[in-house]
């Protein structure tokens, strides 16, 4: 019972905070002075169905949030659940906790943390923000082992995981392809299944360009095809982008595979070159 | 001494193709030996009419792979040849594929499974779909030549009708 109070304390939480922000009182049906006054530790004759509607509701309502409800969910309740620093006892303002603001302190892994979060993006295809390198060199010179060599050992190892999970995700989200591998992870749509595709005219096309590829005489030639794939790049880049809008995953991963081709065209070509 | 002497001949390999090296420790000689040398590399018309052809990818790598297959009257396989761009297990399972298939009535290379190829080329876990790939091409070669005979069957069944109109 006590675990089942801790997994519902962040969500009526955020329920409490945002009927108290944005609907009045007397629209509502969720009793607010029941909850505030003791919305954890109710007695068996209290009104327990109804505190239950109201989280149903909560939910509800959470959905017309900005980010999806499932997000919001998993980092309140990260929040709730490791929101103290293990150093300082300090309790974590926003959801991405890799350094403790208040005493500098590395905290553990927070896999909810997703790597968008911690370079501080939204969570979509295209990345406006071009300073993704910045940033990684800032987290790693908070993070990076040589540098935090007069810690504590605990301390040292948080730093190597956080480290190591920072690399991961620069390199993740810094290339278009692995970028949208990983959005459609963070979907549910798992990309590297190990299935055989038998699309006759794609493949075809395939086969042509790795054959010419593979004739490729000189330099200039190579240089001519890579400028053509990296034209079909773009465009199925564009494609991609459009459909995880869209929420269309059938044609988000069409455009992952298309794009797996073409870099492992580009690839060859920068084996010869 | 002698290992001394191994140990040098060793270096040496590797100083010279630390790719090849890499390649000996982690797959089985007969994968390195279809790789090196591939059997029945190549092409035919895909327009002739006693052709299959098989063409399949497996996405999550960006591998090609095309197995054809030549076909007499009875449904014996007397040519096949392949051309797969991919990793060196998907290079050795093709060419194992087309020595399997030739020779043999279409019916039987559709038991060839995946499992026995792997087998043969001791194909670690993570290179199992090589072997799939080349059991999909085998299976769609045979589907690709089947669908051509249907097609030219209905032609020259239509044709007569044609000229009797």
């Amino acid at each position: 019972m006590s675990r089942q109070q801790r997994l519902w304390t962040p969500l009526s939480s955020a329920v409490l905070r945002r009927v108290a922000l944005s609907s009045s009182p007397s629209s509502s049906t969720i009793n607010l002075a029941a909850i505030s006054q003791s919305p954890f530790r109710l007695s068996p004759h209290s009104d327990n169905s109804r505190l239950f509607v109201s989280h149903i509701r909560g939910l509800d309502f959470l959905r017309n949030f900005p980010f999806s409800g499932k997000h919001f969910l998993c980092s309140q309740s990260a929040l709730s659940l490791d929101a103290k620093c293990w150093n300082c006892n300090a309790a974590a303002e926003a959801a991405l906790f890799l350094v403790c603001p208040s005493c500098r302190c590395i905290q553990p892994v927070d896999q909810s943390v997703d790597y968008f979060q911690i370079f501080g993006l939204e969570k979509k295809y295209n990345v406006e923000d071009d300073n993704l390198q910045g940033k990684y060199k800032e987290w790693q010179m908070k993070l990076h082992p040589d540098l935090v060599h007069s810690k504590s050992e605990k301390e040292r190892e948080y730093a190597a995981e956080q480290s190591a999970r920072v690399i991961d995700a620069y390199h993740t989200l810094s290339k278009p392809l692995s970028r949208a591998i990983y959005i459609m992870k963070l979907e549910g749509v798992n990309i590297n299944e190990e299935e055989t595709i038998s699309d006759l005219e794609f493949l075809s096309e395939i086969l042509e360009i790795r054959e010419a590829v593979e004739e490729a005489s000189d330099s200039q030639a190579l240089n001519q095809i890579r400028s053509e794939m990296e034209e079909k790049l773009k465009h199925w880049s564009n494609f991609f982008a459009n459909a995880s809008q869209n929420r269309n995953f059938e044609d988000a991963v069409k455009a992952i595979r298309r794009m797996t081709y073409y870099e492992r065209v580009i690839e060859e070509i920068v084996k010869k070159l | 001494m002698l290992s001394l002497a191994s140990k040098r001949v060793l270096q040496g390999l590797a100083s010279r193709s630390p790719a090849l090296q890499a390649m000996h420790r982690q797959y089985h000689e007969r994968v390195v030996d279809h790789f090196n040398n591939p059997r029945n590399v190549g092409s035919f018309d895909k327009n002739e009419p006693d052709v299959g052809t098989g063409l399949v990818g497996a996405p999550a790598c960006g591998d090609v792979m095309k197995l054809q297959i030549k076909v007499d009257d009875s449904g014996k396989i007397v040519d096949a040849c392949f051309k797969t761009f991919g990793c060196g297990s998907a290079i050795a399972s093709s060419s194992v594929a087309t020595e399997w298939v030739k020779g043999k009535q279409m019916e039987e290379v559709l038991t060839i499974k995946n499992t026995e190829i792997a087998k043969h080329l001791s194909l670690p876990p993570v290179k199992l779909h090589c072997s799939m790939l080349a059991e999909d091409a085998i299976k769609a070669a045979v589907q690709d030549y089947e669908a051509k005979r249907v097609k030219s069957a209905a032609s020259t069944k239509a044709a007569p009708t044609a000229t009797d109109a």
